[in-house]
C-alpha cells in the first residue's frame, strides 16, 4: 500500500508543473498566440523566485517565503512573456520564431546574470528546501485520502488545483473567458462587437507567462536542490500536454496527469515488485506519453479542438 | 514606421548582447569574478588567452564535481604564481568540439592545458601531434584513437588516472560498518571511472559484510547508471524510489545527477547520499561523506612539476592511497558510528594492500565474486 502512495505523491510532483503551464499555454491559445516560448518562461520564472529564496532565506523560511517567491516566479514570468506578447501581437512577428528566440534566449541569460550577481560567480542557484509539507494537519489523517494527497506534500499542489478550478471557471463561465475564446477563434468577429483583439491578446499572453514562471518554480522546488538554468524540456512536455488535453482544462488536467503518472512509472518502476516482474524496459514507460499524444492527433486531426485563429497575428486592417 | 522602430528596436538589442559578450569576456576571461583578476596582479595577457588553460568535460566549473576540482588545483597554482588562467568550455559534448575548444585554447596562446575527463582520450590524441609545442594534462584517461586500435602518449602528454575503485571500496566499506544494509549506486555514465567507483563500492561493502560476519544478502545494493551527468526529475523520482522501498544510503557518482539524489533524500527521513569527486558535505544535509580523488592536488602537481622543469611527458602518473591520491572525506562527515580512528586503520589497510581489490573496468558484476552482497542491478 505505501507503495502506491508513494506513487501518487511522486506523481504529483510530475503533474502539478506540467498542469499549470499546459493551461498557462491554454490561455495563450485560446487568445490566438501560440506561445512556444513556456520553456524559457519557466526558466525565467524559477531563475527569478529561487534568486529570491537563496537571498532572503536566511531572514525568512517555510511558506511565507515560498508564497512571496510564487508571486516573484509570476511577475517575473509575466514580464518575460511580455517580450513575446509584443512582438507577437504588434509586430505580427511569426509566433514560432518569436517564441524560439526566448526559448534560446532564456538559459544563457538566467547562467549570464546567475554569474554576475552572485560572488561566488558559480551558475547553480542553491537553496535550503524548507518548504516541504510532512503531513497537513487533520486532513493528513484522513485514512487512504490523507496518505495520497495531504502527507508529503507541498502548498504549490493544491495552489495548481485551485489554478485549475479557477481557469475552468474564467474560460467557460465569464464575459473574459468568451472574449479570449472569441480572439482565438474569429478575432475579425470579435472585433466588429467593440472587444479590443490587442488587449485580450496581451492579457492572454501574460496569464501564460505568470502561469509558466510559476510552473518552473514548482518544477525546481521540488526535484532539486539548486536551480541550475534548465527545467529539463518541460516546458515542450506541457506543449505536448496542451494538445493532449485539447485545450479544455479539465482534459489538460488530466493530460498531465498521464504524463505525470507514467514519467513516475518509468522513472520508478524498478522498485515496484509487480512492475518488474511484467519484464518491460524503462524505454517503454517512456514512450508511452508520447506515442499516445501522437495517437491522439492522429485521430482528433479532423475535427481538431485547437484555436482556429491560434498563431495568425491579428490585422485589423485586413478585417 | 513601425518597421523602422523594429529596426531600431533589433538594433539595439544587438548592439546590448555585444556589450553584454564583451562583459563575459572581461570578467570572465579568467574564469572568476574581476576582484581575483586585479588581486592577483597578472600581467596582461596579450591576446584574450591565457597561459594555462582548462578545456571543461560535459559539466561546467562550478559543477562542485569533477571539473570544479581540476579547475580548483589549477586556479591555485596560477594565482600562486601569477599565472594567467582560463577555461574554455565547448560548445557540445562531441569529439570536433572537444578539439575545437582546445584549438581555441592554444589560439590564446595555452602552454599548459588540462583536460579533465575520459571523453577527452580521443581529442587528446589527435591534438597532442597538432599542437606539438602544447602541453596537455589528461585526467582519467589516456589518449588513443576512436577505435582503440592504437594508444599513445606523445612526450608532451602526461595522463593522471586515480585508483577509483580503492575510494569506492573505503565507501562501501565505511558504509556497510556505519550499520547500513540497503545500499544503491547511482552512477552517471558507465565511464571507466565512474564503474571502477562502483565496483569498488560494491567490494567495500563485501569486505565489510565478511569482518562484520553477516550472512549472504544481509547487504544488498541496488546499481544503475543514469546515462548522463545532469540532474533531472526523473532521478530525483527514481532515487526517491528506492528511498522508499528500503535503501537507506545512495553513493551518488555523476556530478549533478548527485543534486537530483541529494533533493529525493532531503524529502526522506533518515536517508543519506555518499558524494563524488569532491567533498560535497555543503550541498545537502544529508550528505555522509564523499568519496573523493584529489583532482585539485594533481593538477598542481603537474603543473608545478612543468614549472620546475621537470615535465613528466609521456607517462602515466596512477594516483591512489599510496599517494594520498584518494579516499573519502572525513572532515565533516556525518557517519553515526564510524570514527576517523576507523578510518586511518582502513585507509592503513587499504595502502598495505591487505584488500584485494579488482580495478577491472570492462568486466561484469558477477565477475568481481561477490559471496555476501546482493546486486540488483536497474537497467537504464
Amino acid at each position: 500500500m505505501s507503495t502506491i502512495y508513494f506513487l501518487i505523491q511522486q506523481t504529483m510532483f510530475f503533474t502539478i508543473p506540467l498542469m499549470v503551464v499546459a493551461l498557462g499555454g491554454m490561455f495563450s491559445e485560446r487568445s490566438g498566440v501560440v506561445n512556444i516560448a513556456l520553456e524559457g518562461i519557466m526558466l525565467m520564472g524559477g531563475f527569478c523566485s529561487i534568486f529570491f529564496i537563496n537571498q532572503m532565506q536566511d531572514t525568512l523560511s517555510g511558506q511565507l517565503l515560498l508564497i512571496l517567491a510564487i508571486l516573484i516566479a509570476m511577475a517575473s514570468g509575466a514580464v518575460f512573456s511580455l517580450l513575446h506578447a509584443y512582438a507577437s501581437i504588434n509586430m505580427k512577428a511569426d509566433q514560432t520564431i518569436s517564441g524560439t528566440a526566448l526559448n534560446l534566449l532564456a538559459p544563457s541569460l538566467a547562467i549570464f546574470m546567475a554569474r554576475m550577481i552572485q560572488p561566488s560567480g558559480v551558475q547553480q542557484i542553491a537553496f535550503n528546501n524548507t518548504f516541504r509539507i510532512a503531513k497537513v494537519p487533520v486532513l493528513g489523517d484522513i485514512p487512504v485520502i490523507g496518505n495520497m494527497f495531504f502527507q508529503n506534500t507541498y502548498i504549490t499542489t493544491y495552489l495548481g488545483v485551485l489554478i485549475l478550478i479557477v481557469s475552468a471557471i474564467v474560460l467557460f463561465k465569464t464575459k473574459f473567458g468568451l472574449r479570449l475564446r472569441a480572439c482565438g477563434e474569429h478575432p475579425q468577429a470579435a472585433d466588429s462587437v467593440g472587444v479590443s483583439v490587442y488587449k485580450i491578446r496581451y492579457s492572454g499572453v501574460i496569464i501564460s507567462g505568470a502561469l509558466g514562471g510559476l510552473g518552473g518554480l514548482i518544477f525546481i522546488i521540488t526535484t532539486s536542490t539548486n536551480y541550475n538554468a534548465s527545467v529539463a524540456g518541460y516546458g515542450f512536455l506541457a506543449l505536448a500536454v496542451l494538445i493532449f488535453g485539447q485545450w479544455k482544462p479539465y482534459k489538460v488536467a488530466g493530460a498531465a496527469l498521464f504524463f505525470g503518472f507514467m514519467k513516475t512509472i518509468s522513472a520508478t518502476y524498478s522498485t515496484i515488485p509487480w512492475l518488474q516482474g511484467l519484464n518491460l524496459s524503462g524505454y517503454f514507460y517512456k514512450m508511452i506519453p508520447y506515442i499516445a499524444t501522437l495517437i491522439v492527433l492522429v485521430f482528433s486531426s479532423k475535427k481538431s479542438q485547437a484555436p482556429r485563429a491560434a498563431g495568425t497575428p491579428y490585422d485589423q486592417g485586413a478585417r | 514606421m513601425k518597421r523602422t522602430l523594429a529596426l531600431i528596436l533589433v538594433l539595439a538589442l544587438s548592439v546590448s548582447l555585444i556589450a553584454g559578450c564583451g562583459k563575459v569576456n572581461n570578467g570572465g576571461a579568467s574564469g572568476t569574478p574581476a576582484p581575483q583578476a586585479s588581486d592577483s596582479a597578472t600581467p596582461a595577457p596579450s591576446g584574450s588567452g591565457a597561459e594555462l588553460a582548462l578545456v571543461t568535460d560535459l559539466g561546467t566549473i562550478d559543477d562542485k564535481s569533477f571539473n570544479q576540482g581540476s579547475w580548483e588545483g589549477l586556479k591555485k597554482y596560477a594565482t600562486e604564481n601569477n599565472k594567467t588562467y582560463q577555461y574554455y568550455q565547448p560548445s557540445e559534448g562531441t569529439n570536433a568540439a572537444y578539439l575545437e575548444a582546445i584549438g581555441l585554447a592554444v589560439k590564446g596562446g595555452a602552454k599548459v592545458i588540462v583536460t579533465p575527463g575520459f571523453l577527452f582520450e580521443v581529442p587528446v590524441y589527435e591534438a597532442q601531434t597538432k599542437y606539438p609545442d602544447v602541453k596537455f594534462v589528461l585526467l582519467d584517461g589516456e589518449p588513443h584513437t576512436e577505435d582503440y586500435g592504437t594508444y599513445k602518449t606523445e612526450a608532451n602528454t602526461l595522463c593522471i588516472l586515480y585508483a577509483e575503485q580503492e575510494a569506492g571500496f573505503m565507501a562501501g566499506y565505511a558504509a556497510v560498518k556505519d550499520g547500513f544494509r540497503k545500499l544503491g549506486f547511482m552512477g552517471g555514465m558507465a565511464v571507466p571511472a565512474v564503474v571502477r567507483f562502483g565496483y569498488g563500492f560494491l567490494q567495500g561493502a563485501e569486505a565489510a559484510a565478511k569482518e562484520l560476519g553477516l550472512a549472504e544478502g544481509e547487504v544488498s545494493v541496488m546499481y544503475n547508471y543514469t546515462g548522463d551527468f545532469n540532474a533531472a526529475p526523473e532521478k530525483q523520482a527514481k532515487a526517491a524510489g528506492w528511498y522508499e522501498s528500503g535503501t537507506e544510503v545512495i553513493f551518488a557518482c555523476g556530478g549533478a545527477t548527485g543534486n537530483s539524489v541529494m533533493a529525493a533524500a532531503e524529502a526522506s527521513k533518515d536517508k543519506w547520499v555518499i558524494g563524488v569527486d569532491v567533498d560535497q558535505y555543503s550541498e545537502s544535509n544529508t550528505v555522509i561523506s564523499s568519496a573523493v580523488k584529489q583532482l585539485g592536488n594533481s593538477v598542481y602537481q603537474a603543473l608545478e612539476a612543468y614549472y620546475g622543469g621537470k615535465w613528466d611527458g609521456g607517462k602515466t602518473w596512477v594516483l591512489d592511497s599510496k599517494n594520498d591520491g584518494v579516499g573519502i572525506a572525513m572532515d565533516n562527515a556525518r557517519w553515526r558510528t564510524f570514527s576517523a580512528a576507523d578510518y586511518a586503520t582502513l585507509y592503513k589497510a587499504v595502502q598495505d594492500g591487505k584488500y584485494t581489490i579488482n580495478s577491472a573496468s570492462d568486466i561484469e558484476i558477477k565477475d568481481l565474486g561477490l559471496k555476501l552482497v546482493k546486486v540488483t542491478e536497474v537497467a537504464d
